[in-house]
């Protein structure tokens, strides 16, 4: 990390390095709750692992994504019923791709919001 | 694969439909027996039926903000899933239904009958869905969120 603020004069490093900063703050909103390990992130420069993540799905062998499965799908959503997305989830593609299934057919069902108020 | 051949093999479907909560149990009993007799009737075989009491829905339907849930999983084929999702369609009482395919090439005969559950509903259990310890998130939550919007 210190080697790029000594040479800022690296035009593509420093172009990545903001747009790591910038999806940061997007997904700021989503994060609230888990503030935590953004600061760890801004102590290693943004470079770090803050935790290693796990798929809970693939730790758990007998875990499966059910759409009826309410507790376990609301892990996944924010309180305003938006889908969590992988990268603070932790769970691998195949299995995001599985919840984002079931939490759109729950929706359909009224098992899920589409949309909750908050607040 | 060829001795197998002549084997009936049917594929594994499940059904949720939601019932109007003002049906009484005997209407939805009924409805349930209807959609049993269906699928015995098209060739299927049906496994196991359980059904919810009222729950609260996530948003409301159709003005209300219970239904009773029915699940249904049974064997059958794409014809038989048609037939039973166009039975639901006609009734009035179902408000909303889903059909989902959980396996293919089932052999009937690996999969027993089970005895159909009755789920206890929350009826008066909890007002609000709770939400609780994330009250300092949520105020993170909707700040942005409005900013995003205007």
């Amino acid at each position: 990390m210190t080697g790029i603020e000594k040479t800022p004069s690296g035009p593509a490093r420093h172009s990545s390095d903001r747009g790591d900063r910038g999806g940061d703050r997007g997904d700021r909103g989503d994060r609230g709750d888990r503030g935590d390990r953004g600061g760890d992130d801004d102590k290693r420069g943004g470079r770090g692992f803050g935790r290693k993540k796990v798929c809970r799905f693939c730790v758990d062998r007998d875990a499966v994504v059910d759409f009826k499965d309410q507790a376990t799908l609301k892990y996944f959503v924010t309180e305003r019923g938006k889908i969590i997305p992988r990268r603070i989830s932790g769970n691998c593609a195949l299995h995001q791709r599985d919840v984002a299934k079931a939490i759109k057919r729950a929706r359909g069902v009224a098992l899920l919001p589409y949309s909750a108020a908050v607040g | 694969m060829a001795e197998t051949q002549s084997k009936v093999r049917l594929r594994e479907y499940e059904t949720l439909f939601l019932v109007r909560a003002e049906s009484t149990d005997e209407q939805v009993d009924a409805l349930r027996e209807r959609v049993r007799g269906i699928i015995n009737r098209e060739g299927g075989k049906a496994l196991r039926f359980s059904t919810a009491g009222k729950k609260k829905t996530a948003y409301p339907i159709e003005k209300a903000a219970r239904a009773t849930y029915v699940h249904a999983s049974y064997l059958g084929d794409s014809k038989l899933v048609a037939e039973v999702e166009r039975n639901l369609r006609n009734i009035d009482n179902v408000v909303r239904f889903l059909s989902i395919k959980l396996a293919d090439e089932v052999d009937p005969e690996t999969r027993p009958v089970l005895e159909d559950v009755k789920v206890a509903g929350d009826e008066d259990v909890r007002p609000v869905a709770a939400d609780e310890g994330r009250s300092a998130a949520r105020d993170d939550d909707s700040d942005r969120d409005e900013a995003s919007e205007g």
